[in-house]
């Protein structure tokens, strides 16, 4: 199994995924949680797919809305979050919202 | 709400130009922005996101496909057009048949080959098509072809046994000993030659300024710092005598001129830097010096009568010198033999308005001492080639480079067009490897942009040299030395590498080794030249890195 590259934000991700993991999440969702940007999430999410680490599909929301794309780990995903996450230090991982509107 | 509009604009966008594999991603995001609050935040995301689609868009344009994802078999630009790629080769064959066509054109074909001198020079072939003329000449016994080429040639022996040829043939061409004698003064054969010459042209003070040349050339193979023999010195007294004492110079240019009418047409050899270049042909390197040694010796002699009280004896000595510097001033055609003569003069009438002081003739003293500073050559209000520079020396190298850069373009897109015109051949036969096929495409673009580019640079070059040409053609045929001095100044810089001053280096290879100062057009050729290899090795990379891998199975 080829691993990816983890980053600090790459644990942030797997942190969150790692919380709820068999439920599907949004990419503005995760940005918000993680306190990531677009520029930087998705660059994450693309490379964690690659190494097929994340599934994604398509979902309609709303009547009218354009579909959106949600994301979970696949099991060697989940594997690898676990192995990762335990030898990271969670709370060193804590980041402020990016996108708030308050 | 328009801030959100303009976001949507920009990241719909960067899906636009980001690469197949990456849109889906790209909707993604989009999909996301609707859910984004607040105007900023959803300016913020897009932005961001654009940057991703935008970075996948440039590493996709580097290297295609990575591990062959993006690489869409027989894909890219004409893949699916077969006509529009039948349009393109069409269009890229009228530009290349466009561009063969200018080589009908006498202009365009010595402009090639001036454009391609600098390249004969740095190879060390300096003299292409001179020994074919030579040979030519002696087969049909043609003494004018042969003291063509003796005038010339830079091989010395050769040179004089074509001038001995020649004279043989035709005693009127005696004067090509003159010519060759001033290039080579060491010849074994100077001295028969100087003999035959004084016979010939008893009048005319280069024949005794050759053997002063000869004289003093002998002294410095004999041992360099070693005083002259008495003998020496005496030959060499009489000579510079006799020099400074002659009616009349010539340095046989006119000649020249008349010699290129008639035996350049005869042999086509349309090489106007072989013809027109007159660095070759000049005074001995040795002449300003030792005219200077003699006129000082006359002008110290003069003081010496003055100071015995023998005023018209010591002025006589002066003006000895001064009319000599005249003679050399208005009779010579190089800013060698103008140089001699303007230094001569500004030698003899400093002595003359000291002199003129001296006896309390304030108004004469003055007039010398104008002539004086007139003629200083430190001054350089005097000297140069005779005749003015229509076009001025910038607009001459600016000319050269062009010219020169058109040349190299030339058989650089040539060179493209073959290289993409194979792979075309070997990827429409009918088992052609996958990846000549996959690389007709890209093969197309290059005949096409290369075919413009040669039709492009003969243009440039044809329509940049037309006006020497003319130059040229009127020199040989009606013997017009109107704008010589251009042709002269492009042709030294041609042979320069471009943008590199002619004057700063005497060859290419000098420029290549020392090149100190090369100016802001040579950045320009080189900043070109860089790009055009970069721009080669994307080509490449693009192909290599985007063909596809073998599956596991």
């Amino acid at each position: 199994m080829k691993i990816p590259r983890i980053s600090p934000e790459t644990l942030l991700v797997l942190d969150r995924f790692i919380e709820r993991p068999t439920d599907w999440r949004y990419g503005y969702e995760l940005s918000r949680e993680t306190g990531l940007k677009s520029g930087t999430l998705y660059p994450i999410l693309m490379r964690l797919e690659k190494y097929s680490m994340l599934e994604a599909c398509w979902v309609t929301t709303e009547e009218g809305v354009p579909l959106r794309h949600t994301y979970r780990l696949t099991s060697d995903g989940l594997e690898l979050a676990r192995t990762k996450l335990a030898e990271a230090r969670p709370h060193s991982m804590v980041r402020q919202p990016a996108f708030c509107s308050g | 709400m328009q801030l959100r509009q303009a976001a949507t604009v920009i990241l719909e966008s960067a899906i636009r130009i980001a690469p197949p594999s990456s849109r889906d991603w790209g909707r993604a995001m989009m999909g996301e922005l609707n859910f984004v609050e607040g105007p900023w935040a959803g300016t913020m995301w897009a932005l961001g996101s654009s940057r991703v689609l935008a970075k996948q868009a440039l590493v996709s344009l580097i290297i295609p496909g990575r591990r062959g994802e993006d690489y869409v078999p027989d894909g890219g630009l004409f893949a699916n057009s077969a006509t529009l790629r039948k349009a393109a080769l069409a269009m890229g064959c009228a530009c290349i048949l466009a561009a063969l066509l200018f080589f009908a054109a006498p202009p365009f074909r010595q402009a090639f080959k001036v454009a391609l001198k600098p390249w004969h020079l740095a190879s060390g072939n300096i003299q292409p098509g001179f020994v074919a003329v030579a040979k030519q000449a002696e087969i049909k016994h043609d003494a004018e072809g042969e003291a063509f080429c003796a005038v010339r040639l830079q091989d010395s022996r050769e040179s004089a046994r074509l001038a001995e040829e020649a004279v043989r043939l035709d005693p009127n061409l005696l004067w090509v000993y003159a010519v060759v004698a001033m290039r080579y003064p060491e010849l074994s054969e100077t001295n028969k030659w100087v003999e035959k010459l004084e016979r010939w042209d008893p009048q005319n003070a280069l024949v005794p300024l050759i053997t002063a040349e000869s004289i003093h050339r002998a002294n410095v193979q004999r041992g360099g710092g070693s005083p002259p023999t008495k003998e020496q010195e005496q030959a060499w007294q009489r000579a510079m005598a006799a020099a400074f004492q002659s009616p009349k110079f010539d340095d046989y240019f006119d000649r020249i001129a008349q010699l290129n009418r008639r035996v350049v047409p005869r042999y086509g050899f349309y090489d106007p830097y072989e013809v027109q270049s007159r660095e070759q042909i000049d005074l001995p390197d040795s002449a300003l010096e030792n005219s200077q040694r003699f006129a000082q010796s006359l002008l110290n002699t003069g003081a010496d009568l003055e100071a015995k009280g023998d005023w018209k004896g010591g002025r006589g000595r002066y003006w000895t010198v001064a009319r000599f510097g005249q003679l050399i001033d208005s009779e010579g055609r190089t800013n060698r033999e103008h140089g001699m003569g303007t230094t001569l003069q500004a030698m003899a009438y400093s002595q003359l308005q000291a002199s003129a002081g001296k006896e309390g003739m304030q108004a004469e003293a003055a007039l010398f001492g104008y002539l004086a500073a007139k003629f200083d050559p430190a001054k350089g209000k005097h000297g140069g080639l005779p005749g003015e520079s229509a076009f001025g020396r910038d607009t001459s190298e600016r000319n050269a480079a062009v010219v020169e850069i058109s040349g190299i373009m030339i058989l650089f897109f040539s060179g493209l067009v073959v290289v993409a015109l194979s792979i075309l051949i070997a990827g429409s036969r009918r088992r052609a490897r996958l990846a000549a096929k996959r690389a007709k495409p890209v093969a197309t673009i290059v005949v096409l942009t290369s075919a413009v580019g040669m039709l492009f640079s003969s243009v440039t070059l044809y329509l940049t040299y037309r006006p020497y040409w003319y130059i040229f053609q009127s020199a040989i045929q009606n013997g017009d030395g109107m704008q010589t001095r251009d042709m002269q100044e492009f042709l030294n810089s041609t042979q320069m590498l471009p943008g590199v001053s002619p004057h700063a280096f005497r060859t290419f290879t000098e420029a290549l080794l020392y090149a100190g100062s090369p100016s802001f057009l040579f950045y320009v050729w080189a900043g070109v030249t860089l790009l055009g290899v970069l721009g080669l090795g994307l080509i490449f990379l693009r192909h290599f890195m985007g063909r596809p891998r073998a599956q596991a199975p």
